[in-house]
């Protein structure tokens, strides 16, 4: 930020505390409508759960105990063992970190990411834009998981590969997203007001156009995070993605397949995992584009 | 793009879709149908019929579910599903039972000199290549040349450096002259690769062997189909019309396929997956002692492995009892670190007792070897058989003695493909059974052995090894076998926790089928479609 101008720590100031106060109002809004409350609430609890995880599950993650392979759910064991004799509720409970952190550190990377290119794109225009859109527009041109199966055999399996499949499949909707919310304000008067002050290109970015584009952003971020999830859950199941014996819920229900007559929970716990933690993801998600759709104050 | 936030009414549906894609998924999964299953098979109802030269009727053709082969040089050839195809398409000079005895194949009778020096083998009358060209001995001699030729890349190098000459002393007869005796000569030549191939080949993978099956179609990573030879030799044989061979890179989805009819065989298949096959009506199990094992190395020329006391503290970690159980089930035999198995009656022995499971003292030689912190190690496994669920449990095992494995699953045809397996420091391995004990260790455990992945060297091991392989004194063969098992139990560089049984399942309308200890030398020729 090279040019100050009066009023810029009273700004910022300012800015933090509306932010908090947006975060209230959203939460708020949120709780208003039993849909998106419940949703809201699903994702607290599995984020929770993430962060607690080891503190709840009684057993290890690949802990086995070899005398109680294949036991149905009881209250020593409450989802059941698994043919090898792992405690399917510790591997789901424990499961849920690894999904729900390389789903979010995928999204804020490609959240980042996207901001960045998307507001370049947007607010600059010619070539930039030209050669930055068409070249996300093939990558939206093929299906994501295809792309994803296609990265994953050059990168080879494991987590950080699967890192960077979410944030090259999500990077370029998110940066479409921006762009076409900062096209629409660049031509706004406070722009160019701004630009007529002679502000840096960071500070018009970060501090005129940005805001404006949370709101969009934010409702797509919680989007992209339930697909980032489920993407990650599909990976597993197809065996390319995070690695055996890993607590990864698509792994859990591929390994489970093989069992499905004599250990059915070991497949349906997991997979109930991921359908409730991937609706209430979306359930939230519609709620904050639904709270978000109030008028902008910019 | 904007219409994407904007717009009313949109938000819900992903939610929507979402829970129908995993409720679909589930459903998919719970109903046993794979979405990896390959289409288009053909039906019993499409099964050609054609008629040999003597007028028995060949009909049916059976498919096959195989995990894809990558090698088709008889050469080169290394995993189940290639040596099947293979032994489908080209003849061994003998061929092995499903008892372990020698029978004749392309050679109809053989005579040894009484220093044991000298095989004269009679070859079969009237074979013809599937190119129409007429056997000889030539291309016995030929074939076997190569074989021990090291420069063609074959393991068999090794295995045939005892033979000095080969010649064609006939049109069809075949001299073999040793340079010491061995006492499993036979079954050396009946090697997986000694499949005999036309004089001078210049392509070794365009599939004109002598077999009961001529290959019409390979489509790489797909399928393999062949028909019967109409001019096979053997009169009445093949039974069937022919055979697809069809590629599946998951055996959770070849028994899928194999429970919705797509495909009629499956083998190789682990416990999990056989003991859910118990109830279907439409199947016959196929369960066959073997001496076939899993085997748990570290390279022993590469650091952690180079101090043995790492994979002292490794086998000291191993919980074996629990491994039976759990991975196999109890079908099969428990393992003792050496090839040698149970099925090798007088070979074997339990004499010699393994060091009982002891966390402490592993962890101890671990910090004697300079690893007080632990060790952090990738583990690769192919994805078949019992392999990742044996790494599962071993890697809950050996964390208890600070070792962290990361266990890398890869496709069969990945972890064998391009030697792959023979360079990864810490694998497990899967080895197929053979008919005696002496191939394993000429080419697994010898100093520089082909296939000697824990590129492990111990002289004393060499010379034991060299002495079972070459008496011809059946007490003192038996005496090295011993002494063999005791030194790889004390300070081997393998983990052999145990001897599998081979698992599949067959269509119940095609009969004849038997099962050998190794699947790929199982033999289609008797199988009968018996199905209308």
């Amino acid at each position: 930020m090279s040019t100050k101008v009066p009023g810029d720590l009273t700004n910022l100031q300012s800015a933090a505390s509306s932010r908090g106060r947006r975060f209230a109002t959203a939460l708020k809004g949120l709780y208003a409508k039993p849909a998106s409350a419940f949703g809201t609430t699903i994702f607290m609890v599995f984020v929770l759960l993430a962060v607690i995880g080891p503190l709840i599950a009684p057993y290890g993650e690949n802990q086995i105990i070899a005398t109680e392979a294949k036991q149905p759910p009881s209250t020593s064991h409450w989802f059941g063992t698994d043919n090898l004799g792992r405690d399917i509720f510790s591997r789901v409970v424990l499961g849920a970190r690894d999904i729900l952190a390389l789903s979010g550190l995928g999204t804020l990377l490609a959240v980042i990411i996207g901001i960045f290119l998307g507001l370049i794109s947007g607010y600059r225009g010619g070539w930039f834009d030209e050669t930055i859109m068409r070249f996300f527009d093939s990558l939206l041109a093929l299906p994501a998981l295809l792309l994803a199966l296609v990265l994953l055999g050059i990168l080879g399996p494991s987590n950080n590969s699967v890192l960077i499949v979410i944030v090259v499949v999500y990077t370029p909707i998110v940066a479409r997203v921006v762009r076409s919310v900062a096209l629409g304000v660049k031509t706004k008067g406070f722009v160019e007001v701004a630009r007529l002050q002679g502000e840096s290109l960071t500070w018009i970015l970060t501090r005129e156009i940005l805001p404006s584009v949370l709101p969009a952003l934010t409702v797509e971020a919680a989007l992209r995070f339930s697909y980032a999830i489920f993407l990650v859950a599909s990976l597993g199941f197809l065996g390319v993605g995070v690695q055996p014996p890993n607590p990864n819920w698509g792994l859990m229900v591929s390994e489970a397949r093989s069992n499905v007559n004599q250990t059915p929970w070991a497949m349906v716990f997991p997979a109930a995992a991921i359908s409730i933690v991937v609706i209430g993801v979306n359930l939230m998600a519609d709620g904050l584009k639904r709270v978000f759709q109030a008028p902008v104050n910019v | 793009m904007e219409g994407k936030y904007k717009h009313p009414g949109t938000g819900r549906m992903p939610a929507v879709m979402i829970f129908f894609v995993i409720m679909a998924l589930f459903l998919q999964a719970c109903a046993g149908a794979s979405a990896t299953s390959t289409p288009g098979p053909v039906s019993q109802e499409q099964a050609s019929q054609t008629a040999t030269t003597e007028g028995a009727i060949q009909k049916g053709t059976l498919r096959v579910a195989l995990q894809p082969i990558v090698q088709t040089d008889p050469a080169l050839i290394s995993s189940d599903p290639e040596i099947m195809v293979a032994n489908a398409v080209y003849d061994y000079l003998v061929d092995i039972t499903p008892q372990n005895t020698i029978t004749p194949r392309l050679a109809v009778d053989w005579k040894v000199s009484n220093d044991g020096l000298t095989y004269v083998f009679t070859l079969v009358k009237g074979v013809t290549f599937h190119d129409g060209s007429s056997f000889s001995a030539n291309d016995v001699v030929w074939t076997f040349n190569r074989l021990k030729n090291p420069d063609v890349g074959s393991s068999t190098a090794d295995l045939y450096a005892n033979i000095d000459k080969i010649e064609a002393t006939s049109d069809l007869e075949v001299t073999f002259t040793l340079k010491n005796p061995n006492p499993f000569f036979l079954f050396d030549l009946s090697d997986n690769h000694a499949l005999v191939m036309k004089v001078n080949t210049q392509d070794p993978t365009d599939f004109n062997g002598t077999g009961p099956f001529v290959v019409t179609k390979y489509s790489p990573e797909d399928r393999v189909i062949v028909q019967a030879n109409p001019n096979y030799f053997v009169k009445g044989e093949p039974k069937l019309a022919g055979i697809e061979f069809i590629f599946f890179n998951d055996q959770t989805a070849q028994v899928d396929a194999l429970r919705g009819g797509q495909v009629d065989l499956v083998f190789a298949i682990s416990t999990d997956l056989y003991t859910n096959l118990q109830n279907e009506q439409d199947l016959t199990l196929l369960d066959v002692a073997t001496n076939a094992f899993d085997l748990i190395r570290l390279r022993a020329d590469q650091k952690p492995g180079d101090d043995p006391r790492v994979i002292h503290a490794l086998k000291l970690a191993t919980d074996r009892e629990a491994i039976f159980n759990l991975v196999l089930q109890s079908f099969g035999e428990p393992g003792r670190d050496s090839p040698i198995g149970p099925l090798y009656t007088q070979y074997y022995t339990d004499q010699y007792p393994l060091p009982a499971r002891d966390v402490n003292k592993a962890k101890q030689l671990l910090a004697d070897a300079g690893y007080q912190n632990g060790l952090k190690l990738d583990l690769h496994t192919p994805d078949t058989g019992n392999r990742p669920n044996l790494a599962a449990v071993l890697k809950d095992q050996w964390s208890e003695a600070g070792v962290d494995i990361n266990v890398i699953v890869e496709p069969e045809s990945v972890y064998y493909g391009e030697n792959h397996w023979l360079e990864v420091n810490l694998g497990i391995t899967g080895w197929g059974s053979r008919p005696y004990p002496q191939f394993y260790l000429d080419v697994m455990l010898k100093c520089g052995a082909k296939w000697n992945e824990a590129h492990y060297c111990n002289s004393k091991l060499d010379e034991l090894m060299t002495t079972a392989g070459t008496t011809m004194d059946e007490q003192k063969r038996v005496e090295a076998y011993h002494e063999i098992q005791q030194i790889l139990i004390e300070e081997g560089p393998i983990i052999i926790p145990y001897f599998f049984a081979q698992l599949g399942a067959i269509n119940n309308q095609y009969q004849g089928f038997v099962m050998k200890a190794f699947p790929g030398r199982s033999d289609f020729r008797p199988v009968m479609f018996t199905g209308s």
